[in-house]
C-alpha cells in the first residue's frame, strides 16, 4: 500500500501517520469554555463506529468549498479559516435533535455552546475532509432561531418512504447540491425511516459523490455520443486536472501523479490509476478524490446531454501542502468543465496536448483507456 | 399478440445470453418464434438470439415488436424456481408483459420500442477459420487468461491442427492450445485475432452451459460463436470485434 493510495487513513499501521502528522501545530487560542455564534455546518467523526461522536462546526464562515474557491482564498487562508473552527463533539444520538436542524437550514445558523472544558488546538487533516483546528466537548447546547429549510430539502428529508438513494436522485433534480445532500446525509436525514443513521461526515461526502454521479452515469448512457474529441484543463491549489473526452460509450478513468515534492509522494513520484465502464466493482484505490471527479465530469456530459469516454489526469504538485477535502478534486474538475474545450482532430493530438497541458508524457503507458481505445474496433468497421 | 408457456430455465438461459450485452433490447414475436439481435453501446459486441416455437410448451403469437428491460426481467427471474413454467402473456393494449410463474403474477411495464437502437444489421464478412469447441472449455480459457491479461488472442493453427488460446500479460504469459481430440471438429485454417476480455468473460459464462460452442474465425477479424440452447429448440450468434495493435 503506498501513501498516495492510503492518504492518512492508517494503513500502514503505524500509529500515527508520518505525514499527518507534520501538520500538528501549535496555535494560541483564547482559552475558552462556550461559543456563541455561526454554526454553518455539522460534523460527525468516523472514529469509534457505530458509536460515533458529531456536532457543529462553529466558525463565522458559510462552511461551502465553492465559495472559497469564489473569494479567491489561497490555500494558507483556508487552512487559517478552518484553524479557527471548533468542531463541537458529543455523543451523536444525544445531539440528533440540533445537529439536523443545523444540516437542513440553508443559511448558517446562531448556536450557543458550553464545553466541559476550555477548548484545545488539534490542527486535523484528513484526505477527505477540510481540516478543522479546535475541537470541544459538547457539554450543553442550544440552537438559537429557526432552520430555513429550501422545499425540495423539507420534502425528501419528511418522507420516511424514501430511500437515501432516491432522496439523492430527488434532491440533485430540484438543484441540491453535493454539499447539501451530504450534510443531510451525515446528520441522519436521509432515507426510509428504520435505516436512518448519523453518518460519519468523510463516508458521506465519498456516498453522496458515488450516489450521485452513479444515477447521472445511467442517464449518460443513453445520451448519443459527443460529437468529437475534447480536451479540458483547470489548475487549483496545486492539483492539476487535465479532462480528455471522446465520443463513445460512458468509460471513466483516472490517473494521479503525486509529484516528487507533494503531499503523499513520498520523496518519489507516485502514480496511480483506476477506471470503471457501466460498473464500478468495489472501492477505488484513488478513494474520494476519484468519486468527486467523476462527479463534476458526470455533471457536464449531463448538461450537454452527450455520452463520452472519459479520461481524468490529476496532477499534484508540491504547492498542495495541505490536504484540504476532496472538494478540492470536485471544484477542480468542475471548474475545468466550465472552462474553454480544446477540440482535438485524433486522440495522438488529445494525448500530447494532455501531456503538454501537465508537463510530462510518462503518464501514458498507465492508462488501460488509451489502448483500448487505439485498438479496439466496433463491428461496423468491417 | 403473445401468449406463451416456457420452462423457467430455458427461459433464464435466454435472457441471460442477451444480459451478457445488453441492458434493454427489441423483442420480435412472430408464428413460429420469438428473436432479437442487438449490439452493445459501444459497437464492439453483438447478440443474436432465436427461440424456436418449440421450445415453448405452448405458444402462440403474431408478428409483433416488444422493449424489454433486461436488467429489470434478470431480477425477476431471481424469483423462479428450478421446473417452474412460466407463462408469459402480452397485454397489448396496456403495453404490459404479465409473467406468471408459481402463484406470482409479475405485470412489467414494456419500454417504448422508439426508445431502443434499431436492430443492427448484421456486417458481412468471412471467417474461414472454425473450430468446435466445448462451452466449458472454452469460459475456463478465458477465465484462465484474465488473470494475467485483459486481452486474449484466438486463433487457428493449420500445421499443429489445434485451436489456440494466447494472453501476454505485462511480465506473464499463457498459452492453451485444443488439439483434433478434444476438439469437436476443426477446419484447419490459418487465423489470428485478438480480442478483449471484458466481453469475452460475459460471453463465455453463458457458453459455458453450452455442450458445443461453433468458433469461427478470421486474421485481425471478428469472432463469431455460435451455440444452441433450449435443447436445440433455440440458437445464439455472438459476435465481436477484434483488437487491432499497430505495430
Amino acid at each position: 500500500m503506498r501513501c498516495a493510495e492510503c492518504k492518512g487513513k492508517g494503513l500502514c499501521g503505524l500509529e500515527r501517520c508520518p505525514i499527518m502528522s507534520r501538520f500538528y501545530a501549535q496555535l494560541p487560542v483564547r482559552q475558552s469554555d462556550r461559543y456563541q455564534g455561526s454554526a454553518p455546518s455539522v460534523f460527525v467523526g468516523s472514529y469509534g463506529y457505530p458509536k460515533v461522536a458529531g456536532g457543529p462546526l462553529m466558525i463565522d464562515d458559510a462552511d461551502h468549498p465553492p465559495d472559497w474557491v469564489a473569494r479567491g482564498l489561497a490555500i494558507d487562508d483556508i487552512v487559517g479559516l478552518r484553524a479557527r473552527t471548533i468542531r463541537g463533539a458529543g455523543e451523536a444520538k444525544g445531539l440528533a435533535g440540533s445537529i439536523q436542524e443545523i444540516a437542513l437550514s440553508s443559511l448558517p445558523l446562531d448556536v450557543e455552546v458550553r464545553f466541559t472544558k476550555p477548548v484545545s488546538f488539534d490542527l486535523r487533516f484528513d484526505g477527505t475532509i477540510a481540516p478543522v483546528g479546535l475541537t470541544g466537548a459538547i457539554r450543553k447546547m442550544d440552537v438559537l432561531g429557526n432552520a430555513r429549510v429550501d422545499r425540495a430539502v423539507d420534502r425528501a428529508t419528511s418522507d420516511t418512504d424514501l430511500s437515501a438513494t432516491d432522496a439523492c436522485e430527488v434532491l440533485t433534480a430540484s438543484g441540491t447540491d453535493v454539499y447539501r445532500i451530504t450534510q443531510l446525509l451525515t446528520a441522519g436525514l436521509l432515507g426510509s425511516e428504520k435505516k436512518r443513521h448519523v453518518v460519519p461526515t468523510r463516508w458521506a461526502i465519498t456516498a453522496v459523490d458515488d450516489t450521485v454521479s452513479k444515477q447521472l452515469k445511467k442517464k449518460i448512457a443513453r445520451y448519443p455520443a459527443l460529437s468529437g474529441i475534447e480536451v479540458f484543463s483547470a489548475s487549483l491549489y496545486g492539483n492539476h486536472i487535465v479532462c480528455v473526452l471522446v465520443p463513445g460509450d460512458w468509460k471513466f478513468e483516472m490517473i494521479e501523479i503525486w509529484g516528487r515534492q507533494s503531499l503523499w509522494g513520498g520523496g518519489s513520484e507516485t502514480i496511480a490509476v483506476d477506471g470503471e465502464g457501466l460498473t464500478k466493482s468495489g472501492y477505488s484505490p484513488l478513494a474520494g478524490a476519484y468519486y468527486s471527479a467523476r462527479l463534476a465530469v458526470a455533471e457536464y456530459l449531463e448538461s450537454v446531454r452527450r455520452s463520452a469516454r472519459v479520461l481524468v489526469l490529476r496532477n499534484v504538485t508540491g504547492e498542495y501542502w495541505a490536504p484540504l477535502g476532496t472538494w478540492v478534486v470536485r471544484e477542480a474538475t468542475r471548474n475545468a468543465m466550465r472552462g474553454a474545450k480544446t477540440p482535438c482532430a485524433d486522440l495522438r493530438q488529445a494525448i500530447d496536448l494532455a501531456s503538454r497541458l501537465i508537463g510530462f508524457n510518462h503518464w501514458q503507458p498507465h492508462s488501460r483507456l488509451i489502448p483500448e481505445l487505439t485498438t479496439q474496433k466496433t463491428l461496423f468497421d468491417f | 399478440m403473445l401468449k406463451a408457456t416456457i420452462d423457467a430455465e430455458i427461459f433464464r438461459e435466454s435472457i441471460d445470453a442477451i444480459a451478457a450485452l445488453v441492458t434493454e433490447c427489441r423483442l420480435h414475436t412472430a408464428e413460429d418464434q420469438i428473436r432479437t439481435r442487438s449490439v452493445d453501446t459501444a459497437n464492439v459486441a453483438m447478440v443474436s438470439l432465436e427461440l424456436q416455437s418449440t421450445a415453448f410448451n405452448s405458444f402462440s403469437a403474431t408478428v409483433g415488436e416488444l422493449g424489454l428491460d433486461i436488467a429489470k426481467l434478470k431480477n425477476i427471474i431471481g424469483m423462479m424456481g428450478k421446473g417452474d413454467a412460466l407463462t408469459l402473456t402480452l397485454l397489448d393494449e396496456e403495453r404490459k408483459l404479465e409473467l406468471s410463474f408459481g402463484g406470482y403474477r409479475y405485470s412489467i411495464s414494456l419500454l417504448d420500442v422508439n426508445t431502443i437502437r434499431k436492430d443492427p444489421n448484421p456486417p458481412g464478412i468471412d471467417l474461414p477459420g472454425k473450430a468446435v469447441v466445448p462451452g466449458d472449455a472454452l469460459n475456463n480459457a478465458i477465465k484462465a487468461a484474465a488473470v494475467i491479461s485483459d486481452k486474449i488472442a484466438l486463433g487457428i493453427d493449420p500445421d499443429a491442427m489445434t485451436f489456440y488460446m494466447e494472453a501476454e500479460g505485462d511480465t506473464d504469459h499463457i498459452k492453451l492450445a485444443l488439439g483434433e481430440d478434444e476438439l469437436v471438429a476443426l477446419n484447419p485454417v490459418q487465423a489470428r485475432s485478438l480480442f478483449s476480455i471484458d466481453y469475452l468473460k460475459d460471453m463465455g459464462r453463458v457458453m459455458a452451459r453450452a455442450d458445443e460452442v461453433e468458433v469461427y474465425l478470421g486474421i485481425d477479424h471478428p469472432v463469431r460463436f455460435v451455440f444452441d440452447i433450449a435443447d436445440g429448440n433455440g440458437r445464439v450468434e455472438y459476435l465481436l470485434a477484434p483488437r487491432i495493435e499497430a505495430d
